[in-house]
């Protein structure tokens, strides 16, 4: 038998061939940095060294976490939604001390969030964070009976749990959708799709900011973030989208409209957690990930396109 | 042998990977440990889980022979509460009070250290306000003059007293670093000197930390 009909590469050509384009980006970009570094060695380009190794590890495990199995993709979601709101609770400095035990319920909501996009309740997955848990918070914290600063826990608890887990579950949720007839990638090619358009979006995004970069956008915020950045990434996203629809089931006027809202709202998911960054007075907000930060450094967009995305979709083929 | 065995399972198989992934401790500089094989760990003391996130950064050689200094008034209150620290955390138990009868405590610990062992100390003593560093005590200085020839290496940990502070019974899970230092011998004779020099080391990691990861003050705030 041959090897490509073991791996059932005819059912999931789609899947395969984007999984060869990240592959294809990340050796072109790695054998780009090793002549770069030779010619101009410096601490720029081994940064760049160093954030390419990281993009390996993280699509490594993303690919691995989406193609193996669905119950390791959820886990995988899961994981992350739990690390990124560890990271928010650690960094953020106006939550009660006295409220730490509150976090707990945070916490607890996650598995219940994903086993709902598990087995696809679809009216309490959409209503269990934004609604119960929007209730749940504020009564803990009121049964707790002290009330000085309690609004600083009331509305800080409750955002970051949308950010963080509401927002990630719907990448999740991708994989629960049911089959529709003429369109073969499936919940997978969905979640590549959009995990793959965001990331590259940032990327785009850097690149041209860095090559053409002259007109701040929002210099307060974001001193690093161009006109010249931000449109470029757009553009290319757009592309992206037009090029890579055989993932999903958008119409090529569909997939543009896609394209250019995901490289939008990554913008907004960018810029939300630098003004956080700001606030707080830090740079990153971890070190998880070697040359990019912490863990919410890398998921700040898809923590906007995410949700965006899926109801995007969903509104548009599932509905 | 048994103990030995359990103690390997208990910190490189379940909390190892518990405190990297449930609690979130994350390692900087853990090389050093590799570098030495006797040392004395000095480090700032805000939570129970400080010792255990130590034991735990140790490898497979070291951990049986490394002991954390702990209490006995605290740890050893009845007897199978000092048995259970004495084998999960391989801890030496120390009277604190001056007129207490038996073994002193720096015999204890210089014993120790002459058999070839190495030493977890929080020369704090107790845990103190959570996040908060106290003034050192003597005992560290002393052992130090005893035994020149052996390593420190200060180690500063920041965040797990969040996870689970002093008094608290809950533990909840945030992003807590743990900094090696590079392992040093020690400069002076006087005990005071020593003290000073380790303490001043520890706050220099501090420093260090704080410049990458802890909130700056705001220009215009």
């Amino acid at each position: 038998m041959n090897i490509l009909d073991q791996i059932g590469f005819e059912q999931h050509k789609e899947v395969f061939s984007i999984i060869g384009v990240i592959i294809g980006i990340l050796i072109l970009s790695t054998v780009i940095f090793y002549i770069l570094g030779r010619l101009y060695p410096g601490e720029q380009t081994t940064e760049l060294k160093r954030r390419t190794r990281s993009w390996w590890i993280m699509a490594t495990i993303f690919i691995t976490a989406t193609v193996v199995h669905p119950i390791i993709s959820f886990i995988a979601f899961g994981l992350l939604s739990f690390v990124a709101l560890r990271e928010l609770a650690s960094i953020s400095t106006n939550m009660r001390v006295e409220d730490r035990g509150v976090i707990i319920w945070c916490y607890l909501a996650i598995p219940v969030q994903y086993y709902l996009a598990y087995i696809g309740w679809f009216n309490l997955f959409i209503i269990f964070i934004p609604v119960l848990m929007f209730i749940w918070i504020p009564f803990i914290l009121v049964i707790r009976g002290y009330t000085t600063r309690i609004s600083s826990s009331m509305s800080i608890l409750p955002t970051q749990l949308m950010f963080t887990v509401f927002s990630i579950s719907h990448l999740a949720y991708l994989l629960s959708l049911p089959e529709i007839p003429n369109f073969n990638a499936g919940g997978r090619g969905l979640l590549l799709y959009v995990v793959f358009l965001t990331e590259m979006n940032d990327v785009f995004q850097f690149i041209w900011g860095k090559l053409f970069g002259r007109h701040k956008i929002i210099e307060k915020v974001s001193p690093n973030k161009t006109w010249e950045g931000f449109i470029g990434g757009l553009v290319s996203t757009i592309f992206m989208a037009y090029f890579l629809r055989f993932l999903t089931p958008f119409t090529a006027m569909e997939s543009w409209f896609v394209g250019a809202i995901v490289g939008f709202a990554g913008f907004i998911g960018d810029i939300i957690v630098s003004a956080v960054k700001r606030d707080i007075g830090i740079k990153d907000t971890g070190s998880a990930i070697p040359g990019h930060g912490g863990i919410l450094d890398r998921v700040d967009s898809l923590a906007i396109t995410a949700p965006v995305f899926f109801y995007l979709v969903y509104n548009l083929h599932y509905a | 042998m048994i103990k030995k065995f359990t103690l390997r399972i208990i910190y490189l198989g379940c909390m190892r990977f518990f405190l990297k992934l449930i609690v979130g401790v994350k390692y900087i500089n853990k090389r050093v440990l590799k570098e030495q094989k006797q040392f004395i760990l000095v480090g700032n003391h805000n939570s129970h889980l400080d010792a255990m996130a130590l034991m735990a950064s140790l490898n497979w050689k070291q951990l049986p022979d490394t002991h954390p200094i702990a209490a006995a008034d605290y740890f050893g209150g009845s007897g199978i509460k000092a048995r259970i620290s004495k084998f999960l955390i391989n801890a030496i138990l120390i009277k604190r009070s001056k007129d207490a009868v038996g073994e002193k405590p720096l015999d204890q610990m210089s014993k120790a250290l002459s058999e070839g062992k190495s030493l977890i100390l929080f020369p704090e003593g107790s845990r103190g306000e959570p996040e908060k560093m106290q003034e050192f005590h003597k005992g560290i200085g002393v052992l130090l003059t005893l035994h020149p020839h052996i390593p420190y290496i200060p180690v500063y940990i920041s965040g797990l007293g969040k996870v689970l502070p002093k008094g608290e019974r809950l533990l909840v899970p945030f992003d807590a670093y743990v900094t090696f230092g590079e392992a040093s011998w020690v400069k002076y004779k006087e005990v005071e000197s020593i003290v000073q020099e380790v303490h001043s080391q520890i706050i220099q990691l501090k420093d260090n930390f704080d410049k990458q990861y802890k909130p700056k003050k705001k220009e215009n705030a």
